[in-house]
């Protein structure tokens, strides 16, 4: 008795060293996840979800389609991180660019950084690409609209650090580059508790 | 409950077997002293590559262990930073920075461990200065890297977290006090008032401004006015007027951020406290000893009394002291002061009552043997007794800056250190190419002496 249980505990000890310390398990890029309780890419899904919903939906895109008889042209401009952790905001708005291009409905140019390469790229055409393949200058497309937009949160704890509540608010918005006249303000607000364990084992 | 009658002989060697294992238990901590000392031996002669070698070599000794964690981040963050490595500094700052937040949820092995032991046994969660000055240094490594969106989230972190740090020393405090039943121990928060940061509002302001957020910028400006005029830390011939500083809100004002780091961290010393106590009569069995240990933090003396900047071998730029963060650092130790006292005091009251109790028990039957574990009581209390030394040694003592604005072109500016006497102490030179579309250069020197 004695020994066979000895023998039992030397096995689960043997297998417990054989067994790999990360165990990796593929998931829906779509699973809410949340681990820290810092901003992820669930927070980025869930706004660029209800961002996109909601500026293909406003009145501004049909009332501009309607005067100028064509598709909006797009550009995305900074969107200010006021936060206390790093975000990248491009997580998002790289989401609303597909969503934009893919429904036809609004198009999309080549932010500020992109157009840097696009123009470099442009140039080097002039001296080195064919005659046929040579792209034109001057022929960039303007945008109508200019996205910009800045996401600030609140943070507020217990005094013992236990419970904190982290309140993010998002806002982007359209604006219309010759008049500056703001076309449309989409807005998505994200609350968090996080619950800290006093002690573990 | 008779306690002496169950004792048995094997119960007995059992206890001493404890004893003994007690008193091997302190040597690791003791490794970590040294290693920290040697660590700012190198870091403070200024050579960042041998600093970096000996965090490594200690890494892989594991003298520092899971526990120290945060500490080995800390130094090889500040190690890193001031070898102009800033990307890899802002790694293993923010590991430091999320391994306090997870050490938040404290290990009851761990615990129990420390209440036998020490509290070196505990994971080092860091003091709460350090995880605010970590905020700072990966601010100026974002602003290295040009990134000053970062470099603002880093600020607004960093005042965040001194805005609670009031209200959670305080709580702790009293969170102690409550659940100290026995009432001996005075719980007094130390009298510390956390004070505003005046280096977190400075790096704010400069990084609106540049960042064309103008509003932003002066609210900045006015909570550096504050704090300024908060921190009764800077003597009364230093302290500088906000008027002093009213070119931050112009950013086209200035393209180079001069920055100069003296003096050196704070340092724990280990007191100890012994108490004899009983009479002479051996019958009586009322003997008793007890020992605790406890750090206490003492200020590093720096010969810096002022810090300049020579632009080109013929501009003098006087820095500005900002912030005095070794005193910063030993007011916030402070207020912890009477916590780790308290701690070490029930700690020790634990193994001198449980070498009482056990030695009690065995007396009656194995008088010897009674001997030999009190014995063993004895030099277990002053082996395993050790205060916990373990702080941010490369963090540096004080900070100075200014901002200026350069023409387009080759400069040279040298950051030299000045004794009270106006001597150059040391001196940092650097090449400095400015153009049109420099937004922001930082200039950044450490003399820690």
């Amino acid at each position: 008795m004695k020994y066979s249980l000895l023998i039992t505990m030397f096995f689960a000890v043997l297998f417990t060293a054989c067994e790999p310390s990360n165990k990796i398990t593929r998931i829906d890029a779509g699973t809410t996840t949340d681990l820290s309780g810092r901003w992820n890419d669930t927070d980025a899904r869930l706004v660029a979800d209800e961002m996109i919903s909601d500026a293909l939906t406003k009145p501004w895109l049909n009332q501009f389609s309607r005067t100028h008889q064509a598709s909006p042209v797009v550009i995305v401009g900074r969107v200010r991180n006021e936060t206390m952790e790093h975000i990248d905001t491009e997580v998002f708005t790289k989401e609303m660019e597909r969503a934009f291009v893919n429904s036809g409905t609004v198009s999309v140019v080549a932010n500020s950084q992109e157009r840097e390469d696009v123009r470099d790229e442009r140039e080097d055409q002039q001296t080195n690409a064919s005659y046929e393949t040579t792209k034109k200058m001057a022929q960039e497309l303007g945008a109508d609209f200019m996205m910009i937009g800045n996401i600030s949160s609140i943070a507020d704890e217990t005094v013992n650090k236990r419970h904190v509540v982290i309140f993010y608010t998002i806002n982007l918005e359209f604006i219309n580059v010759e008049t500056n006249q703001k076309v449309w303000i989409g807005n998505k607000k994200i609350k968090k508790l996080i619950d800290r364990k006093n002690y573990r084992g | 409950m008779n306690f002496s009658n169950t004792m048995t002989t094997a119960q007995s060697r059992f206890l001493i077997f404890g004893l003994l294992l007690l008193l091997l238990t302190g040597c690791h901590s003791y490794a970590l002293d040294k290693a920290q000392v040697d660590i700012r031996k190198s870091f403070t002669a200024g050579d960042f590559e041998r600093t970096q070698e000996q965090l490594e070599k200690f890494k892989k000794k594991n003298i520092y262990k899971s526990k120290d964690d945060v500490l080995y981040n800390l130094e090889s963050g500040m190690v890193y930073h001031f070898a102009g490595k800033h990307d890899s500094s802002t790694i293993f700052l923010s590991k430091a920075e999320a391994e306090i937040e997870e050490n938040y949820t404290k290990s009851i092995t761990r615990g129990i461990t420390s209440f036998l032991v020490n509290d070196n046994k505990l994971a080092y969660d860091g003091e709460p200065y350090e995880d605010i000055y970590i905020n700072a240094f990966n601010a100026l490594n974002y602003i290295h890297m040009q990134d000053f969106e970062g470099a603002l989230v880093e600020t607004r972190r960093m005042a965040y977290k001194m805005e609670q740090l009031d209200i959670k020393i305080k709580g702790l405090v009293s969170a102690f006090a409550k659940s100290d039943s026995s009432g001996r121990v005075d719980w007094g928060d130390g009298k510390v008032n956390i004070q505003n940061s005046a280096l977190s509002h400075y790096l704010a302001s400069i990084l609106y401004a540049k960042s064309g957020d103008i509003d932003d910028a002066r609210i900045e400006f006015e909570k550096l006015g504050s704090a300024l005029e908060e921190q009764s830390t800077i003597s009364e011939f230093r302290k500088r007027p906000i008027e002093e500083f009213e070119y931050l809100k112009n950013p086209e004002s200035y393209n180079v951020l001069l920055a100069g780091f003296s003096g050196q961290a704070p340092f724990k010393e280990q007191e100890d406290v012994r108490v004899f106590g009983g009479d002479d009569n051996e019958e009586n069995n009322d003997d008793f000893y007890l020992k605790f240990s406890f750090p206490t933090i003492h200020l590093y003396p720096s010969e810096t009394y002022r810090v300049r900047a020579i632009i080109n071998d013929s501009v003098k730029v006087p820095l500005n002291l900002i912030e005095e963060m070794d005193i910063i650092s030993s007011m916030v130790y402070q207020a912890k002061q009477s916590i780790i006292y308290g701690r070490a005091l029930l700690r020790a009251s634990f193994k001198a009552g449980g070498t009482k109790l056990i030695s009690g028990a065995v007396r009656k039957e194995h008088k010897n043997l009674a001997g030999i574990i009190e014995l063993l009581g004895f030099i277990a209390q002053e082996t395993s007794e050790k205060a916990d030394l373990r702080s941010w040694q490369t963090m540096p003592g004080s900070a100075w800056m200014h901002a200026i604005r350069l023409a387009p072109g080759q400069h040279t500016i040298r950051i030299e250190y000045l004794s009270e006497y106006g001597h150059v102490l040391y001196f940092d030179e650097y090449n400095v190419n400015i153009t049109n579309r420099t937004q922001l250069e930082l200039i950044e020197s450490i003399y820690s002496n």
